[in-house]
């Protein structure tokens, strides 16, 4: 079983990546080129993968 | 921006401000509607978003503009404009035979399965040797592998110009040679980005929209 402590902060973790990776999609948005095409499905992608991995995580540790 | 992009960037951003509430405050997650918030916060809204913002991608990456933002495709792009009929691109884009906006995909996907996977992967490699390596010159580049007639006959297929003309039907063996990918299509309309020569070329200034 996880602590409440450790939960948040893995949380907060997962919830960093989050932001980065939405916050670099959100940005390749405005351009239509092609390195805002690798920008937003490598650097983006990965962030994101990350986040959700982290999250994902810390939900099977609480059991 | 279109009303589609600044959708996504709108839910980006919803996405991002409910993660954040979450950063700021994970002890919310102790309760229940805490942990249904932060399920909805940290996987579904950001696969959702992911998705949106891919499409989003992928369709931006079939329009002219994308593919004419390199420095090497410029002259590619002038050769749309040049004025003759016998230059398949010039003849196709300036009489809208493919659409304007999406001109470079029309003709150089792959109209298999998979096609638009593989072209987004050779065009991942045109980025990385444009931004890392040497970029050959534009009259150096050269096809992956011969053109395949499918590309032309995924619209020409069936029409009565294709299936009736003259030429194509001289030789009962012609057309189905056409068809079958043996004889190409370039063999006979063999002008296409002839780049070479582009300075010499005349060029329409009928429309530049």
């Amino acid at each position: 079983m996880l602590s409440a402590n450790l939960l948040e902060k893995r949380i907060q973790i997962a919830g960093l990546f989050l932001i980065a990776g939405l916050l670099v999609e959100a940005l390749c948005l405005f351009w239509a080129l092609p390195i805002t095409f690798v920008v937003f499905t490598a650097a983006g992608g990965l962030l994101m993968f990350i986040g959700i991995a982290i999250f994902l995580y810390s939900l099977l540790s609480t059991n | 921006m279109s009303v589609t992009t600044g959708l996504i960037i709108g839910i980006v951003l919803f996405s991002v401000i409910l993660i954040g509430i979450l950063v700021a405050r994970p002890a919310v997650t102790l309760s229940r509607g805490g942990k249904m918030l932060a399920f909805v916060a940290l996987f579904i809204l950001p696969i959702f978003s992911g998705l949106l913002g891919f499409a989003s991608e992928m369709e931006r990456s079939k329009t002219t503009a994308f593919c004419l933002s390199c420095h090497t495709m410029e002259a590619y792009g002038k050769s749309l404009y040049v004025d003759d009929p016998t230059h398949i691109p010039a003849a196709h884009y300036q009489n809208h035979r493919v659409p304007k906006d999406q001109a470079c995909y029309s003709c150089h996907t792959q109209y298999a399965m998979f096609g638009t996977l593989r072209v987004k992967l050779y065009g991942l490699k045109h980025v990385l040797i444009y931004y890392l390596g040497k970029p050959p010159a534009p009259e150096d580049i050269k096809l992956y592998e011969p053109y395949n007639n499918r590309e032309c006959l995924h619209c020409h297929a069936g029409a009565r110009s294709f299936e009736e003309g003259a030429m194509h039907n001289a030789d009962p063996a012609t057309l189905p040679a056409i068809k079958s990918n043996q004889l190409s299509c370039l063999s006979c309309h063999d002008v296409a980005h002839d780049i070479a020569h582009l300075k010499d070329a005349k060029f329409w200034k009928g429309s530049v929209n």
